[in-house]
């Protein structure tokens, strides 16, 4: 299949919960009490709790090795947060090719809120064995 | 509450100083819980660990007493990771963070403060594995 600049790989929607905002905690062991505990994450100015900006990191992260398979590797991975998201809403995780130069792709990833405002945006550069 | 000049210029004698080393093994009980939380089935994770995952053996931010005295929380405002060699289950991986840049920007709510970390982390090879770096923002 030969890759082309512009194509959209296959999107990953994901539904968090507060639930899964606790066992991402758990699990990465960053206990900041504003992705579990609502009174705080509202003293602080925000809207409620909120997504780990890492968690959103780590679903784009599979948005691009589900995608890329064993076809190849990811080389580097690079995610700018721009806005909050709350758990309860579907988180879309989408891509598209950006650049190809031999085994060597680039990829423009995205993760859209509800509304389809980006608010996570980034980069990944894999290297595709021929 | 100290001003953002304040915080900047105690941070700043941070910058370049490598935080203690700490060395961790990457248990397969630990990658399962990881990408249970994240939602990842994908079989390969049963030997190697997914990408994001090298934040969950040792923290990205080194922590920073004096960053806390500003502000009223942190936000995240970005990662990037570098991946140069896979990491599998059973490796013994040492992580050493280190602050490389801090400053200020002015945001809608006031002034925003600025700490760039980056960790690096190598296997029991002595092989770089990967490079992390993480904008923690203090508003």
């Amino acid at each position: 299949m030969k890759l082309q600049v512009g194509q959209e790989i296959p999107e990953l929607v994901k539904h968090p919960t507060t639930r899964q905002l606790v066992q991402y905690a758990g699990a990465q062991g960053d206990f900041y009490e504003i992705h579990y505990d609502q009174p705080y994450a509202k003293s602080v100015g925000l809207p409620g709790v909120i997504l780990h900006g890492l968690l959103k990191a780590a679903f784009l992260g599979q948005l691009v090795t589900d995608w890329l398979g064993d076809r190849g590797t990811l080389k580097t991975f690079e995610v700018s947060y721009r806005g909050v998201d709350m758990p309860g809403n579907p988180y879309r995780c989408r891509g598209r090719v950006t650049r190809v130069d031999g085994g060597d792709v680039e990829l423009e990833v995205w993760g859209e809120d509800e509304s389809g405002k980006r608010t996570t945006v980034g980069t990944a550069t894999v290297y595709m064995r021929s | 509450m100290i001003t953002t000049a304040e915080a900047i210029e105690r941070l700043k004698t941070r910058i370049g100083v490598d935080g203690p080393e700490v060395t961790a093994p990457v248990e397969a009980g630990h990658v399962r819980r990881f990408v249970e939380a994240i939602g990842d089935p994908n079989p390969r994770w049963t030997k190697e660990a997914p990408p994001t995952f090298l934040v969950a053996l040792a923290p990205v931010s080194l922590h920073l007493a004096d960053a806390e005295e500003y502000g009223q929380g942190w936000l995240n405002g970005g990662n990037r990771f570098e991946h140069f060699a896979p990491v599998m289950i059973g490796d013994q991986v040492t992580s050493k963070g280190r602050v490389v840049d801090v400053y200020d920007k002015a945001g809608s709510s006031g002034n925003m403060l600025f700490i760039i970390f980056e960790t690096d982390y190598t296997n029991q090879r002595g092989e770089l594995v990967a490079r992390v770096r993480g904008t923690a923002i203090r508003r």
